[in-house]
C-alpha cells in the first residue's frame, strides 16, 4: 500500500503526462495533416455553410438521429448503438486520464448526483455498443454481404473498441469491489455489476483487486491512445470527417451538374483528370468515407457484373491523394500527376466511368453524404472534352444531337410531324398559352414514346388546358450530352432552348420526359432561364385533384410503378404518380417492386446509358424487369420514355406479357 | 466533249462496284472516259469497266515502285498521267482511299477539291454537295486549271452504255519517297459484303430465335449479293455478331433495300437505318412499329415467308 501510496502513484503521473502529451500531440499532427492537405486542392466549387438554421437541424436529424445510417435497420441500429455507446463512454475516459496524471481530480466531488446520473446512463449506452459489435463481428465473420470491405482494417477497428468498452465495464467492477472513497458507485453501474460478478470480485483480496483495477487501467487508456493513433490512416477517419461532410451536405434533393464555363479562354483544362483538381469538399467526402458499402450495394452497375463500384471509385481516389499528399501539400508540379481515368491503371477505370447510370443511388443511400456524381460526371467531362475519350459508339449520337439536336439523327424540320393531325398548337401561333409543354427528342420522334405524347395531349385537351409546343423551335434539352460528359454540345443546345423560353416567357413549363424536366428545372437557372416547371406526373395529378380530369373508369388489373431516377431520386417525387395510380385503379392496391421509390433499382438507360452498348454483366433492364414480373402485375407503369424502352425490352427478354404504360396513358384510357 | 479521267477503285484485282456511278457521272453527255486503273490487273477490270463506257483502260505503274503502298508516288503518277493524256478532270469515288489519293493530287497540282459530291458538270466545273449534315445542298464552282472532285458512293446511280475499251499502260517516273508507306492491310475478319457498302441487307431481330436460324437470312441475302445485318437484340442474345449490329449503337446503314425480319423497329433501331430507300418488313406481329416505318409489310411468320423469297430469287 505504501508503495502504491508514494512510488506508483508518482510514477503514474509522470508516465500518464508523458503518454497523453505524446499521443494527443501524434494524433494532432495527424489531423493537422489531414486538414492541410485538404486545403492544398485547387478545384473551385467550395461548399459553404449557408443555410445555417437548417444545418444545425441536419446535426439532430441525420447524426443524433443517425437518420440515414438507420436506413438499413440491422446495420443502422448496431451503428446508433456503438455510436452512442462510444460517446458515453469518453467523458469517463477523459476523467481517467486526468485523474491518472491528477489523481486528485474527481467529477464526483463537485457533481455526485449529476455523475452517479451520467455514469448510470453510459454504464448502460457501453453495453450496448457490445451488442453492436457483436452484430458487426456477425456480419463480417457470417453474413459476410458482398459489398462490405471486410479487411484487417473493420476487425482491427473492432478490436480497439471492444477492449475500449469491455474494460469500462471492467474499471468499474473494480471500482464497485474497492473500497470507497467518499463517493457511492453502487447505484452508478447496472451491467459493471454482473461484470464484477462474474469475474467473482467478492472473493479477490483487496491488493488483488488494486492490481486488477490498475492493470485495467492502462489497458483502456493505452487502447484509446492507440486508437485515436490510428484513426485518421484508417477506414475510422469517418469518425472524425463524417461529421463535417454530413453538415456541409448539399440541402437540396434536387442539383444541378457543374457548370464549366466553356468560354474561358484561360482555361487549360475542363473537368476533373488530376487529384489535385477536386475541392476541399470533395477531399472531406473522401475522408468520409468508411467503405461500409451501401452505394455499392444499390449500384446498378455494380449489382448486374460492370466493373463500376461507387465504393471503390472512391477508396481509389482517397489512395491516390494519400499517396501524392506531399507533391499536393508543396504544391510541386502537380500537373505532372497522372491522370485519375484510364483503362488499365489509375483509380477511376475507364469502364467503370462510362458505366455509371447517374441513378443517383449511390449519393441517395450513402450515410455520410458523399457526392459520387460530381466527381463522376466531371471525370467524364474531362475524358470528353480533352481527352476526346469515350465509348465509340457515342460518336453518332453526339454527331446526331449537334446537327438535328435530337439523338437519333431524324431531321429537325420534323419534330412535330406526330402531332400533324392532332389539335395540338405551336407556340408561335399561340404565344399567350398557359402551359408550353416541352416535348422532348423520345416524346416527338420516338414512335412508342410518341404515343405517351398523344395520351398527353389527349388529356391536355379534355381537362381544357390552354398549351401550346415549340415544334421545330425545340431543341433536346442537354440531358444527354451533358451527363455523358459533351457540355460543349449541351450548352450550345442549351443556349437556344434557354433563348427561345425566354422569348415567351412562359407561365409555366410541361415537360412529358424526366430527363428534360431535372434538366430545365434544375439545371437551366445556371443559364438564365427560370421558370416554373412541372412534371407531367405533377401536372395530371393536379388535373385529376382539381376535378378538370373526371376518372370515369377502373383501369382493369394490377399495376406496379417503377420510379424514374431523374423523378425520384433527382427530385423526389414518389408520391404523385402513386395518388394517380390509386385514383384510377381503385379496386387494387398499387404492387411495389422489391426495390422501390428511393431504393428503387434504375432502368439502366439514364446518363447516356441508353446510347451505349452493354456488354459486361447482366443487362440492367432485365434485372429490373423481372423485380416488375415478380410482382405479378398485369401493368408496369413508369413515367419516362427511356423507362418504357427498358422495360419493353426487359419484358421480351424475360417472356414478361405485362404491358407496359406510360401513367399518361393510363389515365388517358379511363378519364 | 471533255476529257475525263476517273480513278477505279479496286480490291483484290476485281472493280468495286461502286466505281459504276462515278463513271456514269463522269460520262455526263458523252465525255470521253479515261479509266486510270492503279495497283490493279487492267486486263481484268476490262469486261466490268467496258459496260459503263470506259472507252480508255490505262493501267497506270511507277518505275519500280510500289504505288498502291505509297499514297504519294500515286498521286505524282497520276499526275503524271492526267498530263501525258491532257485530261484535265479528276474523278474518283468518295471513299476513304479515294478522297486520301485526290487530296494529295490536288495539293501538288494546287487545285481547288470537292469531296463528298452528289453530282458534278464537267463542262461548267460545277459540283453539287450538302452541307450541314444533309439540310442544304449548295452547287460550287471549282475555279482551277484541273477540275478535281469525289462523288460519294452511291449517289449517282449506275446507268450502262457499252463500249469496246483499249487498255494502254503507262509508266510515271516517280522517283523515290519512303516518307509514307503502307506497310499492311487488315482486311475485317469475314469476306462477306461490307454492311455500310451493302446495296442489300436482310435483317434479323428477337423473333430469329436461333443463330442457326440466321441461316436463312445469310442464304436470302447471298441471292440478292447482299449483306446480313441484326437488331440489338439478337446481338444480345448472341444469335449474330456485334460487327452485324445494325442501329444506333451498331451500324448506320443506307442501302438501297433492307428487309427487317422479326424486328420490331425501336427507335434505336430505325435510327440506323432509316436512310434506306426502299425498307420492306416482315413480322407476324401486325401491331409492330415497324410497319409504320416500312414502304412494304408483310404480317406473316418470318420461316416460310423468307425461304419463300430466297427460292424465288434464286429460280
Amino acid at each position: 500500500m505504501q508503495f502504491y501510496e508514494t512510488t506508483y502513484i508518482p510514477v503514474k503521473s509522470i508516465v500518464m503526462a508523458i503518454l497523453l502529451m505524446g499521443g494527443f500531440g501524434y494524433f494532432f499532427y495527424k489531423v493537422k495533416h489531414l486538414v492541410v492537405l485538404m486545403n492544398s486542392v485547387q478545384g473551385e466549387r467550395g461548399y459553404g455553410a449557408d443555410r445555417l438554421g437548417e444545418r444545425i437541424k441536419v446535426l439532430f436529424t441525420d447524426i443524433l438521429g443517425q437518420k440515414n445510417v438507420r436506413r438499413k435497420l440491422m446495420p443502422g441500429l448496431a451503428h446508433t448503438f456503438i455510436f452512442f455507446g462510444f460517446l458515453a463512454v469518453q467523458p469517463h475516459s477523459l476523467e481517467m486520464m486526468i485523474q491518472g496524471v491528477f489523481p486528485a481530480f474527481s467529477v464526483a466531488s463537485f457533481a455526485p448526483s449529476f455523475f452517479t446520473l451520467y455514469l448510470q446512463i453510459a454504464d448502460i449506452l457501453a453495453f450496448l455498443v457490445l451488442i453492436g459489435l457483436g452484430y458487426g463481428l456477425y456480419r463480417r465473420l457470417v453474413l459476410k454481404p458482398g459489398y462490405l470491405t471486410n479487411g484487417m482494417d473493420a476487425k482491427l477497428i473492432i478490436l480497439f473498441t471492444s477492449v475500449i468498452i469491455l474494460t469500462f465495464h471492467i474499471y468499474n467492477a473494480f471500482h464497485l469491489a474497492l473500497p470507497s472513497h467518499g463517493f457511492d458507485y453502487s447505484p452508478c453501474f447496472t451491467v459493471s455489476v454482473v461484470v464484477g460478478a462474474i469475474l467473482n470480485l467478492s472473493s479477490w483480496s483487496e491488493s488483488a483487486l488494486r492490481i486488477g483495477f490498475e492493470m485495467t487501467y492502462w489497458v483502456h487508456i493505452l487502447t484509446i491512445l492507440g486508437f485515436m493513433i490510428y484513426i485518421p490512416g484508417s477506414k475510422h477517419l469517418h469518425l472524425l470527417a463524417g461529421i463535417p461532410n454530413v453538415f456541409y451536405k448539399p440541402l437540396d434533393i434536387e442539383k444541378p451538374m457543374i457548370k464549366t464555363d466553356i468560354e474561358d479562354e484561360d482555361a487549360e483544362t475542363f473537368g476533373l483528370s488530376k487529384i489535385y483538381e477536386l475541392n476541399w469538399k470533395q477531399v472531406l467526402d473522401l475522408y468520409a468515407c468508411t467503405e461500409c458499402g451501401r452505394c455499392e450495394e444499390r449500384c446498378p452497375a455494380s449489382k448486374t457484373g460492370k466493373p463500376l463500384s461507387p465504393k471503390d471509385l472512391i477508396h481509389e481516389l482517397k489512395v491516390e491523394l494519400m499517396n501524392n499528399a506531399d507533391a499536393l501539400i508543396k504544391k510541386e508540379d502537380v500537373e505532372s500527376l497522372s491522370g485519375l481515368v484510364s483503362a488499365e491503371a489509375g483509380p477511376i477505370k475507364n469502364d467503370a466511368l462510362w458505366a455509371c447510370t447517374t441513378c443517383r443511388g449511390c449519393e441517395d443511400i450513402c450515410p455520410v453524404n458523399i457526392q459520387h456524381l460530381d466527381i463522376i460526371l466531371e471525370a467524364r467531362k474531362n475524358q470528353v472534352l480533352m481527352e476526346a475519350s469515350f465509348p465509340p459508339e457515342m460518336q453518332d449520337t453526339f454527331s446526331s444531337l449537334e446537327n438535328q439536336s435530337n439523338p437519333w439523327g431524324f431531321s429537325e424540320d420534323t419534330r412535330a410531324d406526330w402531332c400533324k393531325e392532332l389539335d395540338v398548337p405551336l407556340m408561335a401561333d399561340k404565344p399567350d398559352a398557359d402551359i408550353l409543354w416541352f416535348v422532348g427528342c423520345a416524346g416527338s420522334f420516338d414512335d412508342r414514346a410518341v404515343e405517351t405524347s398523344k395520351a398527353i395531349a389527349s388529356l391536355l385537351n379534355k381537362a381544357g388546358v390552354s398549351f401550346a409546343i415549340l415544334g421545330t423551335e425545340e431543341r433536346c434539352n442537354g440531358d444527354m450530352a451533358r451527363r455523358c460528359g459533351n457540355e460543349y454540345l449541351a450548352q450550345m443546345m442549351i443556349a437556344e432552348n434557354v433563348e427561345t423560353f425566354n422569348r415567351y416567357k412562359p407561365k409555366r413549363i410541361l415537360t412529358g420526359c424526366p430527363h428534360c424536366f431535372n434538366t430545365i428545372k434544375n439545371e437551366y437557372p445556371d443559364f438564365d432561364a427560370r421558370f416554373d416547371v412541372v412534371s407531367h406526373v405533377d401536372f395530371i395529378l393536379e388535373l385529376i385533384e382539381s376535378g378538370k380530369l373526371k376518372v370515369n373508369a377502373e383501369y382493369p388489373g394490377k399495376i406496379t410503378y417503377h420510379d424514374s431516377c431523374y423523378l425520384g431520386r433527382w427530385n423526389n417525387i414518389y408520391d404523385s404518380p402513386r395518388k394517380i395510380i390509386a385514383a384510377l385503379n381503385t379496386n387494387e392496391e398499387l404492387v411495389e417492386m422489391v426495390e422501390n421509390r428511393d431504393n428503387a433499382m434504375c432502368c439502366g438507360a439514364g446518363g447516356g446509358r441508353m446510347f451505349m452498348e452493354e456488354t459486361m454483366g447482366e443487362r440492367i433492364n432485365n434485372v429490373r424487369s423481372l423485380q416488375a414480373i415478380e410482382t405479378g402485375a398485369d401493368t408496369v407503369s413508369s413515367a419516362c420514355p427511356f423507362c418504357l424502352t427498358m422495360f419493353s425490352d426487359g419484358m421480351g427478354d424475360n417472356k414478361g406479357t405485362q404491358d407496359v404504360k406510360d401513367i399518361a396513358e393510363l389515365v388517358d384510357a379511363v378519364t | 466533249m471533255t476529257k475525263v479521267a476517273v480513278l477505279i477503285e479496286t480490291t483484290d484485282n476485281e472493280v468495286k462496284a461502286a466505281n459504276f456511278g462515278v463513271l456514269t457521272a463522269a460520262r455526263g453527255e458523252g465525255h470521253e472516259l479515261y479509266a486510270f486503273v492503279v495497283g490493279a490487273d487492267a486486263q481484268s477490270c476490262k469486261g466490268e469497266l467496258e459496260k459503263y463506257g470506259a472507252a480508255q483502260i490505262i493501267s497506270i505503274t511507277g518505275d519500280g515502285a510500289d504505288l498502291s503502298a505509297q499514297p504519294d508516288l500515286q498521286a505524282k503518277a497520276i499526275i503524271a498521267a492526267l498530263k501525258e493524256y491532257q485530261t484535265s478532270v479528276l474523278l474518283a469515288l468518295g471513299s476513304s482511299k479515294g478522297n486520301d489519293i485526290l487530296a494529295r493530287v490536288a495539293a501538288k497540282l494546287q487545285v481547288p477539291l470537292a469531296v463528298d459530291c452528289l453530282s458534278i458538270d464537267c463542262s461548267a466545273s460545277t459540283v453539287r454537295k450538302p452541307y450541314f449534315a444533309g439540310k442544304t445542298i449548295a452547287t460550287l464552282k471549282l475555279n482551277g486549271e484541273y477540275f478535281i472532285c469525289a462523288i460519294r458512293p452511291n449517289a449517282v446511280e449506275p446507268v450502262q452504255a457499252p463500249v469496246e475499251a483499249e487498255v494502254a499502260s503507262f509508266t510515271a517516273e516517280v522517283g523515290n519517297y519512303d516518307g509514307l508507306v503502307i506497310k499492311e492491310v487488315k482486311k475485317s475478319a469475314s469476306g462477306k459484303v461490307d454492311l455500310a457498302e451493302a446495296n442489300v441487307i436482310v435483317s434479323g431481330g428477337r423473333a430469329i430465335g436461333s443463330k442457326e436460324n440466321f441461316d436463312i437470312l445469310e442464304q436470302c441475302a447471298a441471292a440478292m449479293d447482299g449483306a446480313v445485318g441484326a437488331s440489338r437484340v439478337a446481338v444480345d442474345e448472341g444469335f449474330a455478331t456485334h460487327s452485324m449490329q445494325v442501329g444506333q449503337t451498331g451500324k448506320i446503314v443506307n442501302p438501297r433495300l433492307y428487309i427487317a425480319c422479326g424486328i420490331s423497329g425501336s427507335v434505336q433501331h430505325f435510327a440506323g437505318m432509316k436512310t434506306s430507300k426502299v425498307i420492306v418488313a416482315i413480322n407476324s406481329d401486325k401491331d409492330a412499329p415497324i410497319f409504320n416505318k416500312c414502304d412494304y409489310g408483310i404480317v406473316g411468320d418470318i420461316f416460310e415467308i423468307v425461304p419463300a423469297l430466297t427460292a424465288e430469287l434464286t429460280s
